[in-house]
């Protein structure tokens, strides 16, 4: 009965196609497909290694490193203040999300007040930075879902807050625009506020409601998203998953709120996480979905932040004073528009700084892929990538 | 060639600065007289004018710059305009690539096989610091490629870090100005091509 | 909880495996033994009074040249220099290697750190991926990065580097490559010096100023 092979086979776990005999004496094999690094579904310079059976994935290898830029090495080498240069590059979708981190890093270790006119500033560039990195994230998942007309739809808008952050910081993209102790300038006097707050009642009571007909609630993008690649909460901690990837699973954590940095406790808003709405809880329609509903609490928190910016200085230190931080050693985290973006800043003393490591959130929401993505059909996985809303100038550093 | 005249009427202003026939005389004339249906002109001059208003550049984004050059293909600079918006998904079905970003040592291999598979001719623009030579990654980035051009030859560099939408757009133009065969319509103010001289250029 | 405390149950399990509590008012730390850092590790996250479900960082450190009294007189890196040839220095460095892990628990909202050090030459430190899967990538990235092995990993590949690089680009005494593969990694920038500043600005580290003309 044990040598029976009829019994034998029925115990062996199914694994997939290739393992079961369909034609007696051809044995098929997994295919070995590479997608990336130069691919347009991958977001950047990702490659996937995917071993598929069939159409389904039957393992997938994320390989990074095409976008290593030295970051951390560097921090080495250049001064505090030189380096924040460097973190506009790392989520270069919302580069002053990054500044944020890495001044508040900064501050911490110094023992930095910042006046509260510069905090201000702070949160609400941060948070135009967060509503563009969030647009883009929309736009290009539509994209990956084969939707090409949002993209057009979230640009635009994009390109208004661009607009608004040249105007204050210089840069249109990448701004450079905050120092350790406050905001490199102050902001400009021509209407800058009117403008940022007629901008966000536009985004949020004509804009998005704009996305929501045309993407959020159409029929074939929740076919293509619900119930696909869903991930639990369970496992969205163990892959040390954060930001609207983790609240997409259902779980109620942000920086923001439960770890407060800079003055986001005085602002009255809401921290979204995925329902479940059209399938399942931590599916790719609630990652999306989290990331709209984010917007419009942004634009409730920039409206907070500027309709109450008060008067006083935008720098504790001077902008051409030597930063110099006291020997000692923390890890410092902030909501970044990706997740939690932490630095465990090393200092001895000096100008530059000893070590400096970055844990940016999309290196680790990116590794949940090699076990959701197990099983999925190959276009899946392209939602389940797309939804996770990675940059890879933050993975590779 | 300013002793042009204004130009006849039902003259599309656009079709004469893609065509630039103020340079050509040969053209201008048989515009001119405007009474016989058929135009003369030289296969190059033809060629070339297909190749230029149809630059089909490969969907390859690096770094912060691919943002950029999303951008530029997007709804306020659309580079549709001049005929580079089909970004081709594969190398075989583009002629330009636009090295958008940081070019590093992992990257440069599978660039340079992407770049032997662009059928000729093809043409490249660096874009960025990053591509024309390292960037702010010059002096510690081991894992950099301190210019693409190391790698690949390079027509036309646009700096920046990004390099601003309508920077790209220019360098697209220089780029066709090139590929039409003539000088482009950009003279250099004479401090920059002081300047220009005393750089010693790389090997 | 407060640190201290959880340092205090962490002493009582691991007994002589823990070695020290060090109090800071950023950040207090603690030191373990390097063996035992898998078992601490799991007894920080399987305790229910502790429940760390969260591997916030896991960080590979170089302490060479680490001055412990804070006069930011650490080794400087080597990079390239202005013609953009690598540096070379005769210096040996002998500091230590480290990891440090940053601990989270979202059900009882406190944070933990834990640190180690290993000799430079035998770097060899229990892999704690079994435990968080995200521990997985951070440690393929300190091995890659600084040549710290993590016994019992199950991928050792190096994480962004390709496998055939030499050497680990974060360790203090880290010699640039010129070549890798075939790809120059050296540069010659366009001139010398296109635009001199005459003296080193706020913004330049002390001793880096820029090459005359």
């Amino acid at each position: 009965m044990a040598n029976d092979p009829n019994v034998a086979k029925a115990a062996a776990p199914k694994r997939g196609w290739h393992d079961q005999d369909h034609v007696p004496g051809i044995k098929s094999e997994l295919l070995e497909l590479n997608m990336g690094p130069q691919h347009p579904a991958t977001h950047g310079v990702l490659r996937l290694l995917l071993q598929t059976d069939g159409e389904i994935v039957y393992k997938v290898t994320p390989v990074l490193g095409y976008l290593h830029r030295c970051a951390e090495k560097i921090a080495e080498g250049v001064t505090y203040k030189q380096w924040v240069v460097y973190t506009d590059r790392f989520d270069y979708l919302a580069p002053m999300c990054c500044n944020h981190a890495y001044v508040t890093a900064v501050e911490r270790l110094m023992g930095q007040q910042v006046p509260e006119r510069a905090e201000h500033i702070r949160i609400a560039v941060s948070e135009l930075s967060r509503i563009a990195s969030h647009l883009i994230a929309l736009a290009t998942f539509g994209l990956d879902m084969g939707a090409w007309t949002p993209l057009l739809y979230c640009f635009r808008e994009r390109e208004e807050i661009l607009n608004l952050l040249e105007r204050i910081s210089g840069g249109r993209m990448l701004y450079n625009y905050m120092i350790p102790g406050g905001v490199r300038y102050d902001v400009p006097n021509d209407n800058w506020v009117a403008d940022v707050l007629d901008f966000v009642d536009l985004m949020e009571h004509n804009k998005l409601p704009e996305y929501n007909t045309l993407l959020t609630y159409n029929k074939i993008f929740i076919e293509r998203t619900a119930d696909v690649g869903v991930i639990d909460a369970k496992t969205a901690l163990d892959y040390g998953c954060t930001g609207p990837v983790l609240r997409g699973s259902g779980v109620d954590f942000d920086c923001r709120r439960d770890d407060p940095y800079s003055l986001y406790h005085k602002f009255d808003w809401q921290v979204q996480v995925g329902r479940g709405e059209m399938g399942t809880v931590g599916d790719c329609w609630d990652r999306y979905i989290v990331r709209a509903r984010e917007i419009e609490q942004s634009c409730r928190i920039i409206r907070q932040a500027l309709q109450q910016l008060p008067d006083g200085p935008y720098q504790a230190i001077a902008l051409k004073a030597l930063v110099k931080v006291p020997a000692g050693a923390a890890y410092t985290r902030v909501e970044s528009a990706k997740g939690e973006l932490g630095h465990y800043l090393i200092a001895d003393g000096g100008q530059t700084a000893f070590r400096n490591k970055v844990r940016s959130p999309s290196f680790c929401n990116l590794q949940v892929v090699e076990k959701v993505g197990v099983g999925q059909m190959v276009s899946d996985l392209v939602a389940l990538v797309g939804s996770l809303d990675i940059v890879l100038g933050e993975i590779d550093r | 060639m300013s002793t042009h005249p204004t130009p006849p009427s039902g003259y599309d202003v656009g079709r004469e600065q893609m065509l630039d026939f103020k340079v050509d005389q040969q053209l201008l004339e048989v515009v001119e007289t405007d009474a016989k249906n058929f135009i003369l002109t030289t296969v190059d001059e033809v060629f070339n004018w297909a190749k230029l208003s149809s630059v089909w550049p490969v969907t390859f984004g690096l770094a912060c710059c691919a943002i950029e050059m999303m951008a530029t293909s997007a709804t306020r600079y659309d580079i549709d305009r001049f005929g580079a918006g089909a970004f081709r998904a594969t190398p075989r079905q583009a002629d330009l690539m636009i090295v958008s970003g940081t070019v590093t040592a992992k990257m440069a291999t599978r660039l340079k096989l992407i770049y032997d598979q662009m059928p000729e001719p093809k043409w490249v623009i660096a874009m960025g610091s990053c591509a024309i030579g390292g960037g702010p990654y010059f002096k510690y980035g081991y894992h950099v490629v301190k210019g693409v051009d190391f790698m690949v030859p390079v027509d036309v560099y646009v700096p920046g870090c990004p390099p601003r939408p309508e920077v790209l757009l220019d360098g697209l133009m220089r780029l066709q100005d090139k590929i039409r065969g003539r000088k482009g319509r950009f003279i250099a103010p004479k401090w920059v091509t002081d300047y220009a001289k005393l750089i010693p250029y790389r090997k | 909880m407060e640190p201290n405390a959880i340092y205090e149950l962490l002493a009582a399990h691991l007994g002589d495996g823990a070695l020290a509590f060090t109090e800071h008012p950023l950040e207090p730390w603690a030191d373990v033994a390097p063996g035992r850092v898998a078992d601490a590790c799991r007894f920080l996250r399987d305790d229910p009074r502790l429940d760390f479900n969260q591997l916030m960082c896991l960080s590979g450190l170089d302490w060479d040249g680490h001055d412990a009294a804070g006069k930011g007189k650490s080794v400087a890196i080597l990079g390239y220099s202005d013609d953009g040839q690598p540096e070379k220095s005769d210096r040996v460095a002998t500091g230590e290697l480290g990891v440090a892990y940053h601990l989270y628990s979202h059900a009882l909202k406190h944070k933990f750190t834990l640190r180690l050090r290993v000799p430079r030459d035998a770097a060899t430190v229990p892999t704690v991926s079994g435990l968080w899967s995200t521990a997985a990538w951070h440690e393929r990235e300190a091995w890659d990065l600084l040549g710290i092995t993590f016994a019992g990993h199950p991928d050792p590949r190096r994480m962004l580097l390709e496998e055939d690089w030499v050497g680990h680009p974060l360790r203090k005494d880290y010699v640039m490559p010129d070549l890798w593969n075939g790809v120059p990694l050296q540069g010659q920038p366009y001139c010398a010096n296109p635009f001199p500043v005459a003296t080193g600005g706020p913004d330049q580290p002390a001793g880096d100023k820029p090459a005359e003309g």
